[in-house]
């Protein structure tokens, strides 16, 4: 049921990246001996270029326009202080190394699942974004309609998913899938724009920012108060006493319906989940699905799947403000 | 008809009660200020039902429900201080302070991934202050010793966790009545009087851990020891 393969993006990073150590969502971060450092843009407003090409049905100025709506999206979140700056159309290509970020289509027909990637140009001294491309891939058809278009893919919806790649935000699992019968995956249910499978033509639902989105940039780049306001949940995912790598634990928020997710990131099970709102969560934790790994962490094989869904057994009271008492989920063996 | 026919009954309950409180209250002296203490228990109060859901991936679709949850407040003991002051021998107000530790609990069920329905709960610390006028039913009293009143009041709900980590304010409205016993009554020196008293409340209580937008309604019982002077 929980397995996915259709991916809509991939993270085509310049240097190994992996998810941070015990943090929350999943940062792109990279690893250096002994440790794991966060990639984020230290330099803002983060100045960005469109190609001047369009594509059948979308023109050079519909991406642009797309772009910077999907960009204001992000620069919208009032926890998060992000800021963006299109800078003009540009011939260069997405994906050279030329210290320009550019966003564009490009055609990929051998990616004939990938609606669109970003890459990054990262310096390993101080762990900054230099340079961060999205293609969207033009072997598919692609619409900036307002209300959507049933044939087409929704670029702005596309352009909102890459842009938190672009600010160093990695997959969400916050989704349910099924098998369709040639093999790709149909969504289910999505509970965050960062989640790796596309809802389909024509829908637009990923124009808008969900909780684990939110929470994610937020946590990167947070507003002054951010911290303050929200709380945080940690703990650790144990079987048989043994901490797990790479469960997906969530907190519900039964007062709002949030949901805000993140993993277990080191061979303890530690996890860490900001920007709760304060107040009681339901936390949940669950494996990913064999066919789903591979979108969320870069060494798979190390990845504990062999467990069943089990809930903590008492309410997390998230703080207005740091982070609740650390607490632990002992799953139950498959 | 069937007003005229309450509003009869209730004229006959007052005429029987007329004659005793001729002859009860004029025993009973004025007790300018009033402290109680003690103890009962609050109801638990529905805090609503939520379902954790996922957007679907079909528009025309309802939304994709991870797991289904129930909360509620339970029941729990109640400890509370009061003081009190009567303008006459009917009329008086009286502010106090309740504390209580109920469980908020919450029931899980219908997980996609059938993950066994579980309830889990988390303690919180609460405090009632709050402010109210009593009125005593001397008319309906019982050999001057014993007199029924009714109150209503407003105040401020405050509930803590783990400390003061978390901090939720809210307010709380009550309604109710009750009676109070009186074991000693002395004309003379500072202790003018003791007794117990037993309590019924409704509280609406609004705000603090809630979650949907309307009050919630609990009942509490409660019975204390008085003095006044």
């Amino acid at each position: 049921m929980k397995t996915f393969t259709l991916a809509i993006s991939i993270a085509s990073v310049a240097v190994a990246v992996l998810s941070q150590d015990a943090h929350a969502y999943l940062h792109f971060a990279i690893s250096a001996p002994g440790q794991s450092r966060v990639l984020k843009w230290h330099r803002t407003p983060v100045r960005w270029f469109t190609t001047d090409r369009g594509v059948p049905g979308v023109s050079a100025s519909d991406l642009q326009a797309a772009m910077a709506r999907a960009f204001a999206t992000w620069e919208a979140v009032p926890t998060a202080s992000i800021t963006f700056q299109f800078t003009g159309f540009t011939g260069a290509e997405p994906f050279d190394d030329d210290n320009v970020s550019v966003l564009g289509f490009q055609a990929h027909p051998e990616m004939e699942r990938v609606l669109g990637a970003t890459g990054f140009l990262v310096d390993t001294i101080t762990e900054e974004i230099v340079e961060s491309d999205i293609f969207f891939n033009s072997t598919f058809q692609w619409s900036t309609a307002a209300q959507g278009d049933p044939a087409r893919f929704d670029l702005e919806s596309v352009a909102v998913h890459e842009i938190g790649h672009f600010l160093g935000l990695g997959h969400s699992a916050l989704g349910e899938t099924e098998m369709r019968p040639d093999g790709g995956r149909r969504v289910l249910g999505s509970g965050a724009v960062m989640f790796p499978i596309s809802l389909g033509r024509g829908i637009t639902h990923d124009r808008e920012l969900q909780p684990d989105d939110i929470a994610g940039v937020s946590d990167l780049y947070p507003e002054a108060g951010f911290r303050g306001r929200s709380g945080v949940a940690r703990g650790q995912v144990t079987r048989n006493g043994a901490g797990i790598l790479g469960a997906h634990v969530t907190a519900f928020d039964p007062r709002t319906g949030a949901l805000i997710a993140a993993f277990t990131l080191n061979s303890d099970g530690e996890f860490q989940i900001a920007g709760l709102a304060p107040g009681p969560h339901v936390i949940r934790v669950e494996p990913l699905d064999d066919a789903d790994v591979e979108s969320f962490f870069s060494r798979p094989r190390s990845i504990d799947i062999a467990f069943l869904v089990t809930f903590h057994d008492r309410l997390f009271i998230a703080p207005a403000g740091g982070a609740g008492e650390r607490f632990t989920v002992a799953v139950r063996p498959k | 008809m069937r007003v005229r026919g309450a509003s009869l009954i209730l004229a006959v309950l007052l005429l029987g009660a007329l004659p005793a409180h001729a002859q009860t209250t004029g025993q009973r002296p004025v007790r300018r200020v009033e402290v109680d203490a003690g103890g009962g228990f609050l109801g638990g109060a529905g805090l609503g039902s939520a379902d954790a859901n996922l957007r679907a991936g079909d528009p025309v679709r309802r939304p994709f429900r991870l797991f289904s949850t129930g909360s509620r407040f339970a029941s729990a003991p109640t400890f509370h201080v009061r003081a009190g002051f009567a303008f006459s021998r009917r009329i008086g107000v009286e502010g106090g302070l309740m504390l209580s530790r109920p469980d908020i609990r919450t029931s899980i069920s219908a997980d996609v991934e059938d993950a066994p329905q579980i309830t889990i709960a988390e303690r919180v610390d609460q405090y009632g202050i709050d402010a109210s006028v009593v009125v005593m039913v001397s008319e309906l009293s019982l050999g001057g010793r014993t007199v029924p009143f009714v109150a209503a009041g407003a105040g401020y709900l405050r509930q803590l966790h783990e400390g003061l980590t978390v901090v939720e304010q809210g307010h709380v409205y009550h309604a109710g009545g009750g009676v109070k016993h009186w074991l000693l009554s002395r004309d003379r020196g500072i202790l003018s009087g003791a007794g117990v008293r037993a309590d019924a409340r409704l509280y609406l209580m609004a705000g603090g851990i809630a979650f949907e937008d309307r009050p919630r309604p609990h009942v509490a019982v409660s019975g204390s020891v008085f003095v006044t002077f």
